[in-house]
């Protein structure tokens, strides 16, 4: 068979548009922010519980008390997992995706509806963007479209847009053909077909459609949590990657609860929209505890709730920023900084938040997963991240990027790549040992994600040199399959091998054993690098000398990991103060603000 | 003058070249062959004219293409070839917003499973063609509350249609049709899926209507009682064409061909049949002969056999002005109702004794 070049032509298709139609990328990601921010904005503002209130009064003009409580409740459960701020953002998040997949779906379908040819070529399309992997699909909106909101919105829509076309299609054509036809005998134009016949008749379907596409974009958004777009997704993300089993769970009923909250709130307004579910409804209305408020009634507690939230907004506290004691370097510059979800990215990151922040500079600091950080940092849409580990294990990355990119230099090292087994396993001390006990461990090494460099090494080399090659194989998997791996295995005490590397938080919580490399096989091991973008330390001369001279010792940084460990999920830039606090004159030492550098700045 | 509605020669072939088709069809060729290619001809060279006032029916069986004939009659559907006159103006002519002007305002039509829009309430729906012609809501609710009273419905109007019965439905149906005062009414097997009884009600109410709309109503149907009851002409239409075209008493009397004859076997003749069609009209006089019960014409058949048993002799049949048209012998009578058109043969025993065993 020949090889058909298709991966290519679809890289040099995704290169070319993102070369000769960046400006519509960028006036469509402007259009769907702008959306973003203002939704967010809207439901962010209020006090969470009035908030709360406000969703509630929907759902119980919509369905009834019983659900009116049930969605209070719901919403009071969220907020107080502190989950609030997300699961707004995931709301805020999956109603512009939803919006804007409804303005694409409903006039493809009503066209497909009335076009055999439109139907059979939008099928298939359809299809492919149902069924292809989201991954697959994020990864190009991301190059179109940078980090952040924009690349989750359209992955989202595009993954949730089928449902709400097929739907649409499917109620148009499900509409009696007599019926169309009567309209036709009286002489009505086929615009007003559409309007007064088709689209009233089709719309329990449309409606049942525009519920799939809210819960698809639900299902998506957490995937979209890998770019950057936060919420409950960047929350369910961050746990996946700490193997935080009970965050994982708290974020994962938010999104049970938004999406249980839609999906019902959604369905009904189905029958309140359409004239044959509202006559349904009004004749099965009979008991008193079943009461509803009209819409007028309804409408006016939701105003008069929103605009006690809104004066409370006015007046509330508003979110201060931490003025910072020292000198002010940074006079309010903005610098964005990326981190991988890794005790070491999460430490050193909002190390560097606190250091730059009391140097004047207003940080933000957003969560991605590997691919995207290096992205985001290539585009120019993250000023620098901390955690690359150079030049084994993002060797990919770092051949694909490192042109786009400044090394700042190694912070933390040398890093090691290993083979582990727990401590409870006794006669393996050393790779070279691994060959005789290949029945114990069942002939599995428990891998990680088949892109890290590590991996490549370990197939390449590691199992070669030791002559493991046939007696064990490498499972793929990830960095999550594979630490929940070794903690079940670890719970009964089985013998299991896994990939790992130091510094790790493993080694802390478990009873580990390294396996020693007597033929160096693994190589001299990381050093743990700050890459910034492209002309990040010319524009910002002093951070970047700072970043270049920076290091940690082993000590500190298990010191710190350990702080941010112990006040959990939020408190992480409460955890570096206290840390900092601890270790006075560190701030000064690594961002030192020299007196005759002030002076020169102070003269130009 | 022209007629009200009139066809000429229409032709409607579905499918791939359809003017090959129908090219092929004046020459000779029949509905099979053009099948094998894929091809369907539905209707083939129908020509009707229809009067003003009159209900004109066209019979026949599911796929003879009737149903096609009526929509091309009110362009819903546009013939392949050949032409339809509505007063004097060519249909296939008009641009599709003239002929949707056209459709709103003097032709409409009544469907076979009523075709109510679930959505709206009895009164809305009857109000839908005056809706289409931009009527004001008032004025077009009084329309329709008029045309639903005059079809038997006054106060179902804030009702929903599926909360009536199906002959009821049919007559919301029939309200619509009628509240836009169109001239010329379509009827697609209106009364098909009604159950019999409400059937003949419904055909009551559409001639004891008719006897003060005088609309021009073109009536599908594919049965043949119900043809003849309602229909002043008839076309029985078969396999696409058009096999005959005349009164209920034509096609009863003296159908066409084979297929016609077939078709009529079933009939219930003495629903069907009057005097007028049964009576022997070589005697005929100035006035009868004597002051027993006689018939008009129009006497129906069974009202005829009653008459005629009451009577020792043939009944007379006589017109307003009291001259005898014709007589109806007792003998024609049975021979009618049996299908027997000779003469009776003579009889061995001419005291038609039945001859018992001892």
């Amino acid at each position: 068979m020949p090889r058909i070049h298709l991966g290519d032509w679809v890289d040099s298709g995704v290169d070319w548009l993102v070369d000769h139609l960046s400006w519509l990328f960028d006036a469509i990601k402007a259009v769907m922010e702008g959306m973003y921010d203002g939704i967010d904005s809207v439901l962010a503002a209020p006090e969470p519980l009035l908030m709360a209130g406000i969703l509630a009064v929907a759902a119980w003009w919509l369905r009834g008390l019983l659900a009116g409580v049930l969605a209070f409740a719901g919403f009071a459960l969220v907020d107080s997992l502190a989950l609030w701020d997300q699961a707004m953002s995931t709301l805020a998040l999956v109603l512009v995706a939803t919006v804007l997949a409804l303005v694409i779906a409903i006039p493809l379908g009503i066209w497909a509806a009335r076009s055999q040819t439109v139907s059979a070529v939008v099928r298939p399309v359809l299809d492919l963007l149902q069924t292809m992997p989201s991954m697959v699909l994020l990864i190009p909106a991301m190059l179109f479209f940078g980090l952040g909101t924009a690349p989750g919105v359209v992955a989202t829509l595009i993954f949730a847009l089928a449902p709400g076309v097929r739907m649409t299609e499917l109620g148009i054509r499900q509409v009696d053909a007599e019926l169309v036809e009567a309209a036709e005998a009286f002489g009505t134009t086929p615009r007003n077909v559409l309007w007064r016949v088709q689209l009233p008749l089709a719309l329990p379907t449309i409606m049942a459609g525009v519920n799939q596409v809210i819960m698809l974009g639900l299902s998506m958004v957490v995937i979209a949590g890998m770019v950057g777009t936060g919420g409950l997704g960047g929350a369910v993300n961050q746990a996946i990657g700490q193997v935080d089993i009970g965050y994982g769970f708290e974020a994962g009923v938010g999104i049970v609860v938004l999406a249980i909250y839609l999906d019902r709130v959604t369905g009904a307004l189905g029958t309140r929209l359409s004239p044959l579910g509202r006559r349904a409804a009004a004749q099965s209305r009979t008991r008193a505890w079943s009461y509803r408020p009209r819409p007028a009634v309804a409408l006016a507690g939701a105003v008069v709730l929103a605009l006690v939230a809104a004066g409370l907004g006015v007046f509330g506290p508003s979110a201060g920023t931490s003025e910072a004691s020292g000198t002010d370097v940074g006079k309010g510059k903005e610098i964005r900084i990326g981190y991988i979800p890794w005790d070491e990215g999460i430490a050193s990151t909002f190390l560097w938040k606190e250091i730059l922040q009391e140097r004047g500079f207003k940080v933000t600091t957003s969560q991605y997963a590997a691919g995207p950080l290096y992205t985001g940092l290539a585009t120019g849409q993250l000023d620098f991240e901390t955690d690359s580990w150079l030049p084994t294990t993002h060797a990919e990355y770092w051949a694909k990027y490192g042109e786009q990119l400044d090394d700042l230099g190694k912070w933390y090292g040398p890093t090691s790549l290993e083979l582990t087994v727990p401590s409870y396993v006794k006669d393996v001390n050393s790779l070279e040992d691994l060959k005789d006990h290949a029945s114990e461990f069942h002939g599995k090494i428990i891998g990680i994600e088949p892109s890290a460099g590590m991996m490549g090494l370990l197939k390449d080399k590691v199992l070669k040199e030791y002559g493991l090659d046939g007696t064990y194989e490498v499972v793929d998997g990830s960095t999550p399959a594979m630490l929940a791996e070794l903690k079940r295995a670890y719970g009964r005490k089985q013998p299991v091998v896994v990939t790992l590397w130091s510094p790790h938080w493993a080694y802390s919580d478990y009873g580990l054993k390294k396996l020693k490399d007597p033929r160096g096989a693994w190589g001299k091991g990381d050093g743990v690098h700050t890459l910034a973008r492209k002309g990040f330390a010319a524009d910002n001369p002093q951070v970047g000398r700072w970043l270049k001279d920076f290091s940690m010792t082993e000590e500190q940084l298990t010191g710190l990991e350990a702080q941010i460990q112990k006040s959990g999920k939020g408190g992480e830039q409460d955890a570096v103060r206290t840390w900092l606090r601890q270790h006075p004159g560190l701030v000064d030492k690594w961002a030192p603000v020299a007196k005759d550098d002030a002076r020169s700045r102070a003269a130009g | 003058m022209h007629p009200r509605l009139e066809a000429e020669h229409l032709f409607k072939v579905f499918g791939r070249r359809p003017d090959a088709a129908v090219e092929r069809l004046r020459e000779g060729a029949d509905r099979e062959e053009l099948r094998a290619d894929g091809t369907t001809a539905a209707v083939i060279d129908a020509s009707l004219r229809v009067e003003a006032g009159e209900i004109f029916v066209v019979m026949g069986l599911s796929g003879s293409g009737k149903s096609t004939l009526l929509r091309m009659l009110n362009g819903l559907l546009e013939p392949t070839a050949g032409r339809v006159r509505f007063d004097g103006q060519d249909l296939t002519a008009l641009s599709d917003r003239a002929l949707r002007e056209l459709r709103s305002q003097r032709i409409s039509m009544v469907f076979q499973h009523f075709a109510l829009f679930p959505h709206r309430s009895v009164r809305d729906n009857a109000a839908y063609g005056l809706e289409v012609q931009g009527v004001p809501r008032a004025e077009r609710a009084r329309r329709a509350d008029e045309a639903l009273a005059l079809c038997g419905l006054a106060g179902w109007e804030k009702s929903w249609p599926d909360e009536l019965s199906g002959g009821m439905q049919q007559r919301v149906g029939l309200a619509r049709a009628l509240a836009t005062d169109a001239d010329l009414l379509l009827m697609d097997e209106s009364f098909s899926a009604l159950d019999p009884l409400i059937r003949r009600d419904m055909q009551d109410q559409l001639l004891e209507l008719q006897k003060t709309l005088k609309k021009t109503i073109v009536f599908i149907t594919h049965d043949l009682n119900e043809a003849m009851r309602l229909g002043d002409r008839i076309a029985v239409m078969r396999d696409g064409r058009v096999v005959q075209t005349g009164t209920a008493e034509d096609i009863l009397l003296r159908p066409e061909n084979d297929y016609v004859a077939s078709f009529i076997q079933d009939v219930d003749r003495s629903r069907v049949l009057t005097a007028g069609a049964l009576m022997d009209t070589s005697v005929t006089g100035d006035a009868p002969l004597c002051d027993c019960e006689t018939a008009t014409p129009r006497t129906p058949f069974t009202e005829l056999c009653a008459i005629s048993a009451r009577l020792s002799h043939r009944v007379s049949v006589v017109d307003e002005a009291n001259r005898v048209v014709g007589v109806v012998p007792r003998q024609r009578l049975v021979g009618f109702l049996g299908d027997e058109t000779a003469g009776p043969v003579p009889c061995d025993n001419p005291e038609g004794k039945v001859i018992g065993r001892a």
